[in-house]
């Protein structure tokens, strides 16, 4: 199988942590092609207008769960409302600092969520997850 | 002042009985009298009443049939019964469905029934305060689960950003001196989010809740070796593992490796480095009964005094003692709400050994 090159959509509203994490996520070779927002509106904004651009890569979501204004889940809560279309090119990982039991469990019972991943990010467990 | 007052409703079918009622007590309480079952609900639901006395013997409806219909709705009031005889089965009824507080004999004595009344009321201001205390206690119980929450995520966000960075400047190659320091740092931050770490997991193991899942004891401990191969001073160290599992284990998990990984993490902090081989050995006997584990190292141990004490919060052993003294307060805590054990047996320049049974929940 030729699998599509990576396509990662970072959501966070620290801004240190999004420096780190592309440039982990650059280090570690996942791909080059990363863009970053500081809250969830505008990534699923854009997403949702850019829909060619998804349909021609492999497309990751790293949605960080303690953001002011909308959290992490309420910001999935919104993607699920997008069509059935962008929803299947994307899979969604929630990232979080704290690892919280309930938030552990929440996610867990969500089959559209992969997993939530403790930041710092661990960038060769996130490769093995996104390549299965 | 009539707001003071004690506030009686008395409900009987005989007008005269309340009628001498009113007369002997109208001075010392704010009094209600009906004889109708439905008005004396009618006056619960206007008025607050602390104190609800009721003959037994009433053509419709008896005494004990009116308070367990009144019960459910005004719990609070402080009941008691009037009855011009009494039979076993109409005092039996009247504790266990009626809830009474005095079963009154008529013809009443005037101050006796002056001083039950009064103890009723003490009786219902108790009731009233307890149950606003409690109130209070559950919103203080919620506000502290919430200030944890944000507190857990807002001291630990900063560290692991800190974190993230001395991790990417070690992919890009820091060498010489500047290594070093970022080491140091790296190794005081792990400190400080080991506490806030421990922090968390003390609050969250203060919740009742338990969430029972099946265990999978070789895996599990497999999964905590390799957590532990990042830790300081593990490399040092050879991991033993010796399980033996028959059939299904429910456990706590969290809990269950909230106890191992600060037992081990101990064992690993307190080896005894001038030793050539460092060892920390795992035991697990897994039964239909319970689970057995023992951590055993061959580490500095523990003195016959330190080991009654180190199970207390902030007890540290040594001024050379690397942790908050947290860690084994919080295994004692996570043990207990597993309804287990835990025990230590250790000689000085031997080693510890922690041994921990938990009853199998299955």
């Amino acid at each position: 199988m030729n699998q599509k090159e990576l396509n990662i959509f970072l959501i966070d509203d620290n801004d240190i942590d999004i420096v780190v994490n592309t440039k982990l996520l650059k280090l570690a070779n996942l791909t080059s092609r990363i863009r970053s927002f500081s809250n969830g509106t505008d990534a699923l904004n854009y997403i949702s207008s850019n829909v060619e651009e998804l349909n021609q890569y492999q497309n990751v979501i790293l949605l960080d769960i303690q953001m002011p204004v909308y959290n992490g889940f309420e910001i999935f809560d919104k993607f699920m409302e997008l069509s059935v279309e962008i929803r299947q090119q994307c899979k969604v990982f929630m990232l979080s600092s704290s690892i919280d039991r309930n938030d552990i469990k929440k996610a867990e019972e969500n089959e559209e969520i992969i997993k939530v991943l403790e930041k710092p990010l661990d960038v060769y467990l996130l490769k093995r997850l996104v390549s299965v | 002042m009539s707001n003071d007052k004690i506030t009686i409703l008395y409900l009987d079918d005989e007008e005269h009985n309340l009628t001498s009622f009113k007369a002997a007590y109208r001075r010392d309480y704010q009094i209600f009298t009906t004889t109708s079952a439905n008005e004396a609900v009618q006056i619960l639901s206007e008025n607050t009443i602390h104190v609800v006395i009721s003959d037994q013997k009433m053509p419709n409806l008896s005494g004990v049939e009116f308070f367990e219909l009144i019960i459910p709705d005004f719990p609070d009031p402080v009941r008691m019964l009037l009855t011009g005889y009494a039979d076993i089965e109409a005092v039996i009824d009247a504790i266990n469905k009626g809830q009474v507080f005095r079963y009154v004999a008529k013809p009443w004595n005037e101050t006796d029934l002056k001083i039950t009344i009064d103890n009723a009321y003490e009786l219902y201001n108790n009731r009233v305060r307890l149950r606003e205390q409690n109130e209070e206690i559950k919103k203080a119980y919620n506000e502290l689960e919430k200030f944890v929450y944000s507190a857990s995520h807002d001291l630990r966000a900063p560290l692991v950003s800190i974190l993230g960075v001395l991790k990417l400047a070690r992919m890009e190659n820091i060498e010489g001196n500047s290594g070093e320091y970022f080491g140091m740092i790296e190794r005081t931050v792990n400190q400080l989010d080991g506490f806030v770490q421990n922090i968390i997991s003390y609050y969250q193991n203060l919740k009742k809740g338990e969430i029972l899942t099946s265990i999978k004891c070789a895996s599990l401990i497999d999964e905590i070796f390799e957590h532990f191969k990042f830790y300081e001073g593990a490399d040092n160290v050879q991991f033993i593992k010796n399980v033996s599992q028959e059939g299904e284990i429910m456990l706590d998990e969290m809990r269950l490796k909230m106890i191992l990984n600060n037992l081990i993490s101990n064992s690993v902090k307190y080896r005894d480095q001038s030793k050539d081989e460092s060892l920390v050995q795992i035991t697990v006997n897994a039964s239909e009964k319970e689970l057995v584990l023992s951590v055993k190292d061959n580490g500095l141990g523990i003195t016959r005094e330190d080991q009654i004490k180190v199970f207390e919060m902030f007890y540290r052993s040594s001024e050379q003692s690397l942790g908050s003294g947290i860690g084994l307060f919080i295994v004692k805590e996570a043990v207990e709400k597993m309804g287990g054990k835990i025990s230590v047996t250790s000689e000085i320049g031997e080693g510890a050994c922690f041994e921990v049974v938990l009853p199998n929940r299955i």
